[in-house]
């Protein structure tokens, strides 16, 4: 008997049913169950820390955990997409900062992860926990995520070369003494060719990371605690004067050294004596250019006026319990078990010099090790005298455009500045940071939900004081 | 009665052929592009919250600084793709026709290989090259003109691009390269020799002879790089480390859409930027071909 269409068709018909065959059997013996709560994670080196601790709560809860590690920039946006597809998501994330403002764009009800405000407060969390560690991680005063760290900034620096040029660094307290230094004795052509072969400072001109830590510092940011938009605030065009003098013409004190081994080259040349560390980057710079142990010390920021903050801050992770996790509580006791185990306190600091929110931990005697990279100096207690001090930021739906747009009248302002002086300029980026900020309103006010949420809100406390 | 049957079965056997083809239409291009129309007149959050915005989106999207930069980026990027790369990979294509046997299957192969990797691999390797004081490609500067040492090619506005645009030449070039060869390798030799004997020159036999002859593969050639310029994503993406480069520098077209979509989670603003693109890839892929007709038809 011949097949009707031919031998070409029967042929792909008896391929296509043995590989759907193999296909639905393969995956009936190899898909296991969903395990009772799975944990996706970006850093490396949590995944690491998680790995040893997790079989201990699987067994005195009885449960299995399944932890997964992926790259924090794909991590956002499939869980996003997964969220606005409404597929499967885990049941629990560590999101970085600031990425989380990017769940937040609509009403609270949408937005994906379990609302921990309740869970916190009953624990006194808010309190036992540095405060303004919840604001990059809240929205309209809910919190979405619980903080793994603080991550106060300071800076660290070449202390072998910087004793030799004669620096007191204890005379460093103001920025003005440091950029006044910096000229003096730090920024120097040493072969005569013309071009300095020492900076002070790595900072690129276009901002990325170091602009933000600097404006947090001096007390701006780009949007207040009601989730305003600030970006156009009078700090942020005094931070970016003084950012601009400091990365552009002959004057400058800078270096961008860019990130990895040119950087690395950079620091062991001796091409940048400071840098802005906090917490988890002192751990990277150890294992990175382990060639400066002993040559390398920490200090606070210098602040911006007597009795200012010492320090700021750069990065941070949060843990979320996303709302389709079907066993939250179970969810939240991992949380707790992670993010407040002092065992685990003492190991992480060990493995990533990373200090924890909770106050109350800040007096195990790991923080008080001295380290030898950073020249003997207790790093721990440091970055725990310094964390207190941290600034709160507010990271709504779209600080990463704020951030963004921020960045480009900086760049634009260096242009400026590198073609007329500082003539003009003052005006030049503050009329610049206006039509930004106009630009990011007109977008905000595009976004239909949170105008409903805005309504819904207004509605409710009309209703309350009648 | 059986004569009856068999026609009925001879009519039906070509929809069941197209069956298949008719039906994976339906489920992957179809239903996505009727929905893709759809989204673009919606603001969504989340599965559960979409509202209708009119043209709102497409308003918006035409309006926008950002987007306008994104345009005159990715037109920027595309002339040079065209009157730069293509020029270059013509060259090349000649140079390797006239080389001898031996010598020219180990050079297409240098020259192609760019191609072999991945954007994403090229752009992280760009990304270090570029490096100052350090890159490669800054030291290469330094000793050839005495000029470029310092340069910030991925952090200056006026240079990230240029920084795209050599990235982008390095891996296409020997690409575009081998579509030339192919249609210089069927050019009739019996021509070139007759235009020879009646004494046209070398710049003569190509502008009379080669080129029309190779006209039809230059047209492929030419709508398939703008189609890929006003395409392009990865390259750049890699490059400036997955941002776009101080003051948008390096957005392009499908960046912005990127960007929209899924950065801003505005999907329906995304969908808005794809049909813009969708029209802009068309009329301008329609222009070329009808003008490479017009000229045709000229001769």
């Amino acid at each position: 008997m011949e097949f009707p269409y031919g031998k070409a068709p029967f042929w792909i018909l008896v391929l296509a049913i043995i590989t759907g065959t193999a296909m639905m059997l393969t995956r009936k013996f190899t898909s296991a169950p969903r395990p009772d709560l799975v944990f996706i994670v970006f850093a490396p080196r949590h995944y690491e820390a998680y790995q040893k601790l997790i079989p201990e709560f699987e067994r005195t809860h009885n449960v299995k955990v399944q932890l997964q590690q992926i790259h924090q920039r794909p991590l956002q946006t499939r869980l996003q997409s997964a969220l606005l597809a409404n597929t499967e998501v885990p049941d629990m994330v560590e999101i970085m900062n600031p990425f989380m403002g990017a769940f937040m764009k609509g009403p609270l009800k949408d937005v994906g992860f379990v609302d921990l405000t309740d869970r916190i407060k009953a624990e006194n969390l808010d309190k036992r926990m540095v405060e303004s560690r919840f604001s990059i991680w809240s929205s309209r005063g809910r919190i979405f995520a619980l903080p793994h760290d603080v991550h106060p900034a300071a800076l660290a620096y070449r202390r072998d070369i910087i004793e030799e040029l004669g620096i007191d660094i204890s005379k460093l307290e103001t920025w003005d003494d440091f950029v006044k230094v910096a000229h003096e004795k730090i920024v120097k052509d040493l072969d005569g060719d013309g071009v300095p072969d020492r900076y002070a400072l790595d900072m690129p001109i276009e901002g990325t990371s170091f602009f933000p830590l600097l404006l947090l510092q001096r007390g701006g940011r780009y949007f207040d605690a009601q989730g305003n938009l600030t970006m156009d605030s009078e700090v942020t065009v005094e931070m970016m004067i003084w950012y601009i003098h400091q990365t552009r013409g002959k004057d400058r004190i800078s270096f961008p050294a860019g990130e990895g081994q040119p950087f690395y080259k950079a620091l062991s040349d001796g091409l940048i004596l400071f840098n802005f560390v906090p917490d988890w980057r002192s751990k990277v710079f150890e294992q990175d250019a382990p060639n400066l142990k002993g040559k390398m010390a920490l200090m606070p920021l210098p602040v911006w006026e007597k009795g200012g903050k010492r320090t700021s801050t750069w990065g941070g992770t949060g843990l979320a319990i996303t709302e389709q996790c079907k066993n939250k509580e179970l969810a939240w006791e991992l949380a707790k078990y992670l993010y407040l185990n002092k065992q685990d306190f003492s190991d992480r600091f060990a493995m990533l010099n990373i200090i924890p929110p909770l106050k109350e931990a800040w007096n195990l005697p790991a923080f008080q090790v001295p380290n030898e990279y950073y020249s003997g100096q207790k790093v721990g207690q440091l970055y725990a005298e310094l964390a207190p001090e941290t600034p709160p930021d507010y990271v709504g739906a779209y600080y990463e455009m704020v951030d963004g747009k921020t960045r480009e009248v900086l760049i634009d302002g260096g242009i400026y500045y590198e073609k007329y002086g500082d003539k003009g300029l003052r005006e030049y980026v503050k009329e610049k940071l206006r039509l930004k900020a106009e630009h990011v309103r007109r977008v905000m006010n595009r976004n239909v939900f949170l105008r409903q949420q805005e309504v819904e809100d207004s509605n409710i406390t009309r209703g309350a004081v009648r | 009665m059986k004569n009856a049957k068999y026609k009925a079965y001879v009519k039906r056997t070509p929809y069941m052929f197209l069956a298949p083809y008719i039906c994976l239409t339906c489920i992957f291009f179809l239903y996505p592009l009727i929905s893709a129309v759809i989204l673009s007149f919606q603001q969504t959050n989340g599965p559960k919250s979409r509202a209708f915005v009119g043209l709102s989106n497409y308003a918006f999207v035409l309006t926008d600084p950002d987007f306008r930069k994104a345009v005159s980026n990715t037109v920027i990027y595309a002339i040079f793709s065209i009157f730069l790369q293509l020029p270059l990979s013509l060259g090349l294509a000649m140079l390797l026709n006239t080389a001898k046997d031996k010598t020219k299957g180990f050079f297409r192969l240098i020259i192609f290989s760019p191609n072999l990797v991945g954007q994403i691999f090229v752009g992280v390797i760009f990304s270090v090259l570029f490096v100052p004081r350090y890159g490669l490609f800054n030291r290469f500067m330094q000793d050839l003109l005495r000029w470029g040492l310092e340069n910030r090619w991925l952090g200056n506005p006026s240079l990230v691009l240029p920084a795209i645009i050599i990235t982008a030449l390095w891996m296409y070039v020997g690409f575009n390269m081998i579509y030339f060869l192919a249609g210089l390798q069927s050019v009739d030799k019996s021509l070139i020799e007759a235009a020879r004997i009646d004494g046209a020159n070398a710049w003569q036999v190509f502008w009379n002879v080669t080129l029309p002859a190779i006209k039809p593969v230059a047209t492929f050639v030419v709508v398939m790089s703008t189609i890929g310029s006003f395409q392009l994503f990865e390259l750049p993406f890699a490059l400036l480390k997955g941002e776009f480069g101080p003051s948008s520098s390096g957005l392009f077209i499908v960046s912005y859409l990127y960007s929209m979509a899924f950065r801003a989670g505005d999907l329906g603003t995304g969908a808005a930027v794809g049909w813009i693109l969708t029209l802009m890839i068309m009329a301008i892929s329609l222009a070329q071909i009808k003008i490479s007709g017009t000229m045709k038809e000229g001769q």
